[in-house]
């Protein structure tokens, strides 16, 4: 041991974030907020139609990085609950007489039942085990809503009038899931915040650690995967006033991907880059699919970019501008580093 | 002298390999008590054994009376026994008001914790640990960019936050320089004693063991070979054949 290495002075702390700091998401979301507000009135009806999709996966997104992001857990399966939220308002008003509302209401409850029963088992396995298990879930469920014809319609869906009349224009439907999207988005903020969300993020970094620490990670994740259920199922029930029905495509596994891609591209480690995920993916795909036939080929080429230039996502680059991080060291889970 | 942890013929057999082979050893309240012996003398893995991360063969172990034989991780650390981890064992991207935060709350039941935030008192109570350990000014620096001294002040911390009556300690200052090494002794003897802890680590700098234990225990190829007051093992003639003979 030298003693030159004792002598090096202790680095300086990162100071703590000023109050005005703390202050610039808050104004910065209550603009944005202001603005998607005033948005039916200012852009074309499928700009609108666009922003409703927006609302729903936005939901989606950050109920499904509660997972991936927040608790280090790669879900495949997401879409099992927002096929699930949907077919509950569509096939609840086909074949139990209920009205959109009580089937939206009805939705997250059994989206909730539904991932407590899957992640009792899913969760029993890690990492890619557990992104498999999902996955085939979520395989299962579509082939079983796919094949159930009577009951669910099979490849054809469900498509009746079950959106009460007031909310089919485009503005009074997009603003109601603004409404929706906000509330909901606020109830997962404070998720994200609480000590619930510190410890999700604490067995993301170091399962092990966690449970010395006297938590039961089991079931603190089988918490997580209930929670997400239920909101991933709110937001497919938000989906309905967009789409006017549900199809069986909702289940697959292509559903649960997007809410992986829009994380990955918002940035996992942020509660607002799923979000700003959902935009760019929706907008991006919008104005894409204009000009190119293969617009999944350009997404791959986005994809690629953020994972290797910012692996914390377009959000992350918002808050620390102008530094990409080539080697993505500090962002990696501490399991996919190679131990010291 | 009431005993706190009891443990009897403890035993962990790995395929043929019996790691540790029928331990008896008793952990007094308020003590600090050391196991040291060579490198695979079996201290870790009797650690292990403890803190529930694995299950032993056989024997039992007492803590305060209640039989933790064989409980999960969590449930030991819920009953008051607390271990700071040989690797560094940390949340790298956490800082470290998070990770001490992380700690404190990770005692709470799980549906207590969807309505609970980080409270003004639980960061009172984290910037106390992380000052008695010398990582105040690293409050919001994470984890990972620690120095590696300051890594393992945080790994004592976040076993500490678990408000234990026992700490186990496996071979706390290992890797440190001499330097670091008193800074982390002194801190935690002066914890020990300050908050009423029992302290139960496993060292290889003799110099610290005997300077700091109140009892030692020598274990050898899984074995306790000696038990006792510090200054009377060091005195212990088999000892210093099996032991310290490699001393000059």
């Amino acid at each position: 041991m030298t003693v030159l290495e004792e002598k090096i002075p202790p680095a300086t702390a990162r100071p703590a974030p000023r109050p005005a700091a703390r202050l610039l998401p808050l104004l910065a979301g209550a603009a944005a907020l202001a603005l998607l507000a005033a948005a039916p009135y200012l852009v074309t009806v499928s700009a609108i139609l666009s922003l409703e999709q927006v609302a729903a996966f936005a939901v989606f997104a950050v109920a499904a990085n509660l997972l991936i992001g927040q608790a280090g857990l790669v879900s495949f399966g997401q879409g099992v609950f927002f096929g699930l939220g949907a077919y509950t308002v569509t096939l609840g008003w086909e074949h139990a007489g209920l009205s959109f509302w009580e089937g939206f209401a009805l939705a997250p409850v059994l989206g909730a039942a539904a991932a407590a029963l899957i992640g009792l088992v899913a969760l029993r396995a890690r990492t890619l085990y557990f992104a498999l298990i999902t996955l085939a879930f979520s395989q299962l469920f579509y082939q079983l809503v796919e094949q159930n014809t009577g009951f669910t319609g099979g490849a054809n869906g469900v498509f009746a009038p079950v959106v009460p009349a007031w909310m089919e224009s485009p503005v009074e439907g997009y603003l109601t899931l603004l409404g929706i999207a906000v509330a909901a988005l606020l109830a997962l903020w404070w998720l994200y915040r609480s000590d619930f969300g510190l410890l999700l993020r604490a067995s993301r970094e170091n399962r092990a650690r966690v449970q010395a620490l006297g938590t039961n990670v089991y079931r603190l994740h089988l918490l997580a995967f209930t929670v997400s259920g239920a909101f991933c199922s709110l937001a497919g029930a938000m989906f309905v006033v967009y789409n006017q029905g549900s199809n069986a495509e909702l289940f697959d596994w292509t559903t649960s991907g997007q809410a992986v891609l829009m994380s990955v591209i918002g940035g996992m480690y942020t509660f607002a880059g799923p979000v700003v995920g959902a935009f760019v993916y929706q907008f991006g795909h919008d104005w894409l699919v204009r000009y190119v036939s293969d617009w999944q080929l350009v997404l791959g080429g986005v994809l690629l970019l953020v994972v290797i230039l910012r692996p914390d996502g377009l959000a992350g680059a918002l808050r620390r501008p102008g530094r990409l991080r080539l080697s993505g060291r500090l962002e990696l889970p501490s399991r996919l580093r190679g131990r010291k | 002298m009431t005993e706190l942890l009891t443990i009897r013929g403890l035993t962990r057999d790995f395929g043929g390999f019996r790691a540790v082979d029928g331990v008896d050893l008793d952990v007094a309240q308020g003590a600090i008590h050391s196991v040291i012996g060579p490198n695979g003398a079996g201290k870790s893995t009797l650690f292990s054994l403890i803190t529930g991360e694995r299950r032993p063969t056989a024997g039992t172990v007492r803590f305060d009376g209640r039989d933790l034989t064989g409980l999960a991780p969590h449930a030991v650390t819920r009953a008051g026994l607390a271990k700071a981890f040989q690797t560094t064992s940390i949340f790298p991207r956490l800082t470290v008001g998070e990770s001490v935060c992380a700690a404190l709350a990770a005692r709470n039941a799980q549906l207590r914790l969807l309505r609970s935030r980080t409270k003004a008192g639980i960061r009172a109570e984290a910037e106390t640990i992380c000052g008695a350990l010398g990582l105040a000014e690293h409050i919001h620096r994470a984890g990972s960019a620690l120095s590696h001294g300051d890594q393992r002040a945080l790994e004592v911390a976040l076993a500490l936050a678990t408000a234990p009556r026992l700490l186990l300690l496996d071979e706390p200052t290992a890797g440190m320089s001499p330097f670091e090494t008193k800074r982390v002794v002194d801190q935690i003897t002066g914890l020990a004693r300050e908050r009423g802890l029992t302290v139960l680590f496993s060292e290889h700098d003799l110099d610290t063991v005997f300077s700091i234990s109140d009892e030692v225990t020598v274990m050898h190829q899984g074995r306790v070979l000696a038990h006792g007051p510090a200054a009377e093992v060091r005195a212990n003639d088999e000892v210093m054949a099996v032991y310290l003979g490699s001393e000059p």
